[in-house]
């Protein structure tokens, strides 16, 4: 029985057949998932590998720091500060927290919160942005309230803000930079590569709640800041040449603006360059000109408003210095005076006989004094700006020299300085001048050329004949500060001869002397043109464009200084030598003296060693200026008014010829100071003491320009309380003197 | 003296013990091959379960990357050596105990039901911090037992309808009712899938497999139309499967990240411990998405490896079935290796995006103590069929 139940219970062959059959089904089962695996991670591996690998890293940039851009002595004139872009991922936020994130970022970042909340509905969105260029407390309390509230998806990340420290200072040269750092004009445009630098990148394994994992960052490509820029502006040059600018751009009712540019005659080298109107590059969409703004809000179509706030913002981003063109008028005669005297066409001793006008062809032209110079030689005609005279010159000297020389200075090509926008002149050739625009051209008309331009001829023209590329950057450094690469231009080509600037130089010179004295400054031999151009382009009559171009010193030029006022409105009337002349002879005697430029006395100036104090009360400063330097005294004005409502020295006093009055601009009590001990103290550091205390030196004794001498007496005594401006008479002893 | 009443006390512990577990005689053997392939894939699923598991741990015990490994190295060694003590017992002691174990499984799955909800499901019975198990892990080898035992006994009138078909439709029915107020799909599918292979080996006639079917399909049409709502529930589902890359449902995501983690595997893999999709991604990487992990560090052969292994383990268990000393071995071996094949089939199935995504695990391989042991013991029963069975060449 037991057996017989065993032998039945036996597997049976059917049994067997069966399980054979349920293998088989079973490895089919597995073979389908087998292939499926194939297809998904043989043949279909790179479309999955794109696909995880965008959830599974983030690939993120890292931006470079803009370079900072810096004056001559290395100030910084605009930088790039840290800031954050805030933005959120809703695809790795939770919808439940959407709320808490909106209320909270709305509340902290003042964006609105439904807008937020619109952002956060993109779910598959990795990146929206919520608010940028975000200050660091801010950012810091969207860190805490994400950690507070345990929120996901909220993320920070770090960005730059452009920055300029002095507001709307040097703002057209400098120009601006958009929403993403990008320079838009000025050097921020023309150099923006450089100041770029490169962004980094760099992938990061991230997680399922879309946090980085820390770890596994892989660095694709390194990040190399942008490189900063060393100007030849000088901050304090700048300062000077921006506040005369504008405070007579004001004066004389500029309507259609001004322009300044000051210029080292030998190496180009910019070291001051302003507009009037200036702006804020650090809002350059906010309109400075109020009431132009307010006429343009009123407009109420809205397409012709925001084309009207476009132009607006345009004009107001201009500068006028090498973006727009201007008829020299008669600053020009030193480019024509120049050219003939070394193509040797006129020599010193060519004379001239104006009647007041001249008939070239069938055109009767002008000269400015209607009545005629009558006879002149060379240099009166220069200094005369006889237009007859000059047309004479030209058209001895035929079109085609005339056009060599032009082209020659510079006059018919860009000048090369690294601003954006430059504009090259609208100019007559050898092949198209007609007589009659040979003649105007000769004194400043026809010609259209750039301030810039205008500037770097007259710079050749004084220096030995050498035409300079101006430019405004020296040096690009690295972020660690090493120098990476030296930017001063080499000379573009020697225009006239040693000789013949020499010549002109002294014209110059004794133009100022003699007839522009408004650009005269005691000891400093400024050479200087004016110019007065008719704008022939504009719907009203009698538009003009008021010049003045300074040289200084003319034995051995320094700098150039070109000043022009757009139409001119004011009261003083337009012309040139009027209304740009004191400026040109204001700056000089503050920048020569600040640029260390010795201060040489002809015999004739050394009669006025002592001299009697001018009134300036009552004057504007520029002009108070002008009085004082006229005398062989300089200014120092306290006070931040344009008129001067007293002075110290008062009118009528004897003091040393290069004594400083102070100019106060505003009513109050004189500054008083406290005389300091000069006792045993060198002549170099008397002189430095007391020009920064803004008192006055008489020197007595032993020769102050031997070395080794000594303050022996001093009076007032030291600790006396005097006002600002008094003299201290101070007696020098040779200690080294044996009897 | 002492020593006689001591020999003779071990002697009737021995004897009383052999009354309910019955040892194997002595000089048997295992079936080593199917011995190496277990031990294969337990360390081979200890080793992929770290790997996919520590980073769990980090984010949500923590930062205890052990969280999981520790607790399923202990229930490994545990289930060694139940599995080895399996091995030892006569599997004919069994079948005494299938009716029983069947009622203290229907007991265990009615009480789940009364156990506090977890995911929305009654899966589980806790007894707060002694054990956490499924009775369903029971369920199925109680159905196979008992199914065994019923073949071997009246494998002549399997072909009747009162033999044959009633009282396994009626075994598997209760039990497939009480699982689906749990609810748990997965069990009822592996537990039905077994129980039906088992009939089908068994002997039932094949006429009531298609009749079943017939049945299956018109409940569906039945089903879709009384209950639309269930049929909505069920739709997104299966359009999950069709289209996982299109889903935004939690099913499709699921699948859609295995298939990306398996995808971006490659043929040779990241390397073992650098999956990517782990780090939250892919939901539940220690448990039913394993076999992800395991394709996106080892890519395409790491992953045949595993299908190669289970297949390896199948077709021994299989072996062992048909060599077995009498059909109750048999049908006890061929239900538990196609309980763990079935299993294996559709864990990977759904991971690869092949099959619909109802939660399953991996056997050897996914996080879960209790499993691990029930596994392991059931691995010990077929070795001791293995033990009787005659598996010498030959014959």
């Amino acid at each position: 029985m037991a057996n017989n139940r065993k032998n039945q219970s036996h597997v049976t062959n059917t049994m067997r057949k069966k399980t054979m059959f349920v293998s088989f089904c079973a490895c089919l089962c597995f073979a389908i998932v087998a292939a499926n695996m194939f297809r998904i991670q043989i043949v279909n591996y790179e479309k999955y590998k794109t696909r995880a690998t965008q959830i599974q890293l983030r690939e993120t940039e890292l931006s470079a720091k803009r370079g900072t851009i810096y004056d001559a002595n290395m100030k910084v004139l605009a930088q790039t500060a840290t800031v954050w872009t805030i933005f959120v991922s809703p695809a790795e936020s939770k919808t439940e927290q959407h709320r808490t994130i909106a209320r909270g970022l709305s509340k902290i970042l003042e964006v609105d919160e439904e807008t937020i909340l619109t952002k956060l509905k993109r779910t598959s969105s990795y990146y929206e942005i919520v608010k940028q260029k975000v200050d660091k407390p801010l950012a810091d309390e969207v860190i805490r309230f994400c950690k507070e509230n345990k929120l996901s998806g909220v993320n920070i990340v770090e960005d730059y803000k452009r920055y300029y420290p002095y507001g709307d200072f040097a703002a057209t040269i400098l120009g601006f930079c958009g929403s993403d750092n990008q320079g838009l004009a000025g050097l921020e445009s023309y150099y923006d590569e450089e100041l770029t630098g490169e962004n980094g990148r760099v992938i990061a394994a991230k997680n399922g709640w879309g946090e980085d994992m820390g770890y596994g960052n892989e660095v694709i490509s390194e990040t190399r800041d942008g490189y900063s820029l060393v100007t030849t502006i000088d901050e304090t040059v700048q300062h000077y040449l921006e506040k005369h600018l504008a405070l007579n751009a004001e004066k004389h009712g500029a309507v259609e603006g001004a322009a300044g540019i000051v210029m080292n005659v030998k190496t180009g080298a910019i070291l001051g360059m302003a507009n009037y109107p200036s702006y804020d590059p650090n809002e350059p969409y906010a309109l400075v000109d109020e009431e132009l703004y307010n006429s343009i809000m009123a407009i109420t179509d809205d397409t012709q408003r925001s084309q009207a706030m476009s132009r607006a913002r345009q004009k107001q981003w201009r500068n006028k210095a090498v973006n727009d063109l201007y008829e020299p008028g008669s600053v020009f005669k030193i480019v024509t005076a120049s050219a003939a005297i070394d193509a040797g066409t006129e020599t010193l001793y060519s004379t001239f006989n104006c009647s007041g006008s001249v008939q070239v062809e069938n055109r009767t032209m002008k000269c400015a004094q209607t009545w005629g110079h009558g006879h002149e030689t060379f240099s009166q005609a220069l200094i005369n700006s006889c237009n007859p005279a000059f047309i004479d010159i030209g058209l001895t000297m035929g079109k085609d020299t005339f056009y060599d020389y032009f082209y020659s200075f510079g006059l018919a090509e860009k000048t090369g300085i690294d601003l954006p926008g430059e504009q090259n002149s609208l100019h007559y050739t050898a092949d198209n001048h007609t007589t009659v625009t040979l003649a105007s051209s000769a004194f400043g008309q026809s010609n259209k050329i750039t301030p810039i331009q205008m500037i770097t001829a007259v710079a050749a023209a004084v220096n030995g004949g050498n035409l300079v590329t101006p430019h405004l950057v020296s040096q690009m450094l690295d972020s660690e500060g090493n120098v990476v690469k030296d930017m001063t231009p080499e000379i573009r080509r020697q225009v006239i001869s040693e000789e013949t600037s020499e010549i002109i130089r002294n014209i110059l010179k004794e133009n100022v002397d003699t007839n522009a004295r408004r650009a005269y400054v005691a000891g400093y031999r400024v050479g200087g043109k004016s110019g007065t151009s008719q704008k022939l382009d504009t719907a009203r009559d009698n538009d003009y464009i008021a010049s003045f171009v300074g040289v200084a010193p003319c034995d051995d030029p320094e700098i150039a200084i070109l000043i022009l006022f757009d139409t001119p409105t004011g009261e003083d009337g337009y012309y040139g030598g009027i209304l740009a002349g004191p400026v040109v002879g204001a700056l000089m005697g503050e920048i020569l003296p600040y640029l260390g430029i010795e201060q040489v006395f002809s015999a004739e100036e050394q009669k006025l060693v002592s001299v009697t104090t001018p009134s300036i009360t009552g004057y504007h400063i520029t002009d108070a200026a002008v009085k004082l330097q006229q005398s062989g005294l300089s200014i120092k004005t306290v006070g931040s008014g344009d008129t001067v409502v007293s002075q110290y020295p008062a009118y009528g006093q004897k003091v040393t010829t290069g004594s400083t009055v102070i100019a106060y601009t505003e009513q109050g009590e004189a500054t008083m100071v406290t005389v300091p001990d000069l006792r045993d103290k060198t002549p170099r550091s008397v002189n430095s003491t007391l020009d920064a205390m803004g008192l006055n030196i008489s020197e007595q004794g032993a020769y102050s320009g031997n070395s080794g001498v000594r303050v022996q007496s001093q009076s007032p005594n030291a600790g006396d309380k005097v006002p600002m401006g008094t003299t201290i008479t101070v007696t020098y002893y040779d200690p080294t003197y044996v009897e | 003296m002492a020593g006689k009443a001591k020999e003779k006390t071990k002697f009737n512990i021995k004897q009383k013990l052999n009354k309910v577990i019955r040892f194997t005689e002595k000089g048997t053997h295992i079936d080593l091959p199917i011995l190496l392939i277990t031990f294969i894939l337990l360390a081979f699923g200890l080793i992929m379960l770290y790997s996919a598991s520590y980073v769990v741990g980090i984010y949500k015990f923590n930062g205890d990357s052990l969280h999981y490994i520790k607790d399923q190295v202990k229930y490994a060694i545990l289930g060694t050596g139940v599995m080895f003590f399996a091995s030892k017992v006569d599997y004919h002691i069994l079948r005494r105990y299938a009716l029983t174990l069947l009622i203290i499984v229907y007991a265990l799955l009615i009480l789940a039901l009364f156990m506090p909800e977890y995911n929305y499901c009654h899966r589980w019975i806790t007894i707060p911090g002694v054990i956490t198990f499924q009775p369903s892990e029971f369920a199925k080898f109680a159905v196979i037992l008992l199914f065994a035992s019923m073949i071997d006994r009246h494998y002549d009138k399997m072909k009747t309808f009162t033999y044959g078909v009633a009282p396994f439709i009626v075994i598997l029915g209760t039990i497939a009712g009480l699982l689906f107020l749990e609810p748990h799909l997965s069990a009822i599918v592996i537990t039905c899938g077994v129980g039906v292979i088992m009939m089908f080996i068994g002997g039932t006639d094949i006429k009531w497999f298609f009749r079943g079917a017939g049945i299956v399909v018109v409940a569906a049409i039945a089903a879709a139309i009384l209950m639309p709502e269930k049929v909505a529930h069920v739709m997104p589902r299966i359009e999950a499967w069709l289209n996982p890359e299109a889903d935004t449902t939690d099913t499709g995501y699921q699948t859609y990240q295995s298939i990306l983690a398996i995808g971006s595997g490659g043929l040779f893999g990241l390397g073992l411990g650098n999956g990517r999709q782990k780090h939250l991604h892919l939901p539940e990487p220690q448990n039913d998405f394993i076999f992800a992990v395991i394709c996106e560090e080892l890519g395409f052969v790491g992953g045949m490896m595993v299908i190669i292994l289970f297949i390896m383990l199948f077709l021994r268990g299989i072996y062992i079935a048909t060599r077995a000393k009498d059909k109750f071995g048999a049908m006890l071996a061929v239900g538990i290796i196609t309980q763990i094949a079935l299993q294996a089939f559709l864990n990977v199935g759904v991971a690869t995006g092949t099959l619909p995504n109802t939660g399953i695990s991996l056997p050897f391989f996914s996080e879960g103590g209790t499993s691990l042991v029930v596994l392991m013991a059931e691995m010990g029963v077929v070795l001791s069929v293995s033990r009787y069975a005659d598996l010498n060449n030959g014959d």
